[in-house]
């Protein structure tokens, strides 16, 4: 990060590589769409870019970008929310399930999708954070704003609303 | 994968249930990568060249003091060429609705200039900004200052509230203007930026008009900070941006 704000472009690309594909994987799952997912993506490396002179030497860079990301999500969807996108369009607005996957675990991950966004944003974000991520909550606390009590409060209920919503097919399995 | 029962995640059964969707995140190619890159460098590049670009790209830290200088060069300008209401006039009450303004001012500067890189603040923490601008406003329409109606016999109300109004306009504009050209695109910055064009308005309003009825001062002067909220800010949220 030194050597991008001293102003290497090599360095601009390193920090591009390493970060892209986890924003990447990060925004397609709250999106549901890639075009829309690379975008994101793309604003947050621009904003990054604007912010560079704010970073403090020795600091962690994953928090900023993931913080910077997960505030153009939740503009994206004040955004969309305003337009009073029907129902329907954000239906054809979700990404469709890979192709080469057998049908049933597409139809199963097409529910859980559906589990996910019936959560509401402040509780996806914390389980995207600490259960696709891999962040601890202290870190899921910094990106989201809150202090580190609130965010396990918000991933225990959504766990729990999350558990109760796919309670039929877990016990099915079983 | 979070090893849910450790750190307080999921159990067993939601944990794997979960872990499915994994498969469906597509692996990225880097031919995908790379043209995003170019896209980004070449936007970054662009952005680099422009006003707005250098401004935006200072540290926090420097924006707010670029901000207070051009604030504070606007006042010495102000200061200078146009005479403070009368001395008889300023009373603490006076003094009092500058300080508020002043501070309000300060506060959606912070608002403005905050690091893109912070979570983004509660819906509720802009409205209350705004809507205390706009009150704040409003209610110095309420709060004369003594001996002030010896003043306005001597005008005429109405086209003196045209004058005032036309005349804050035309200061919250280099307000605003400044306003946006530090903002890194904080949701809802505009709104903030007008709010604080309003009230900069307001301020300097306050200390050179010597009319101080409640008429004058809602229609004049108050008017302003609506006219700022309504006209730019919510006008500018709703068009569509990039």
């Amino acid at each position: 990060m030194d050597a991008y704000i001293e102003g290497s472009d090599a360095a601009f690309r390193m920090l591009f590589e390493r970060y892209a594909p986890i924003l990447l994987r990060l925004t397609r799952r709250h999106l549901r769409s890639d075009e829309l997912a690379q975008e994101i993506v793309q604003q947050t490396f621009f904003r990054l870019h604007g912010a560079r002179n704010d970073f403090r030497r020795g600091s962690k860079l994953r928090p900023w970008v993931m913080t910077i990301a997960m505030n153009l999500v939740r503009e994206h969807w004040r955004r969309k929310k305003r337009r009073k996108m029907t129902s329907l369009e954000v239906e054809t607005q979700a990404a469709p399930e890979p192709e080469f996957l057998p049908l049933e675990i597409r139809e199963r991950s097409k529910l859980l999708h559906e589990a996910l966004d019936r959560l509401p944003t402040s509780q996806r974000e914390v389980i995207e954070l600490h259960w696709f991520q891999e962040r601890p909550y202290a870190e899921v606390a910094i990106i989201v704003g809150t202090s580190e009590g609130a965010v396990r409060v918000r991933a225990h209920r959504a766990y729990a609303t999350l558990k109760q919503l796919l309670t039929s097919e877990i016990h099915g399995d079983e | 994968m979070t090893n849910g029962s450790d750190r307080g995640g999921p159990d067993a059964g939601l944990g794997e249930r979960l872990r499915e969707l994994e498969p469906v995140d597509r692996p990225d190619n880097g031919e995908l990568i790379d043209r995003m890159f170019t896209n980004v460098k070449s936007k970054c590049d662009k952005s680099d060249k422009t006003i707005a670009g250098f401004f935006r790209s200072r540290s926090t830290t420097v924006r707010r003091l670029i901000v207070l200088a051009v604030f504070a060069v606007l006042a010495v300008a102000g200061w200078s060429s146009f005479p403070l209401v009368d001395e008889s006039l300023r009373d603490p009450e006076w003094l009092a609705t500058l300080v508020a303004f002043f501070v309000l001012l300060i506060v959606a500067m912070m608002m403005v200039t905050r690091p893109v890189h912070r979570p983004e603040l509660p819906r509720w923490q802009v409205a209350c900004l705004v809507c205390i601008a706009l009150g704040a406003t409003v209610l110095a329409a309420f709060w004369p200052t003594a001996g002030a109606h010896a003043a306005t016999h001597e005008h005429s109300s109405g086209m003196m509230a045209g004058a005032c109004m036309g005349f804050g306009l035309m200061l919250g504009v280099p307000v605003y203007a400044l306003l946006r050209l530090v903002d890194r695109g904080n949701a809802f910055g505009s709104l903030v930026a007008a709010a604080a064009a309003g009230l900069a308005g307001n301020f300097v309003l306050k200390a050179h008009c010597a009319i101080d009825t409640t008429g004058h001062v809602l229609l004049g002067h108050a008017s302003v900070a609506v006219l700022f909220v309504v006209g730019l800010g919510l006008v500018h949220r709703w068009i569509p941006s990039k």
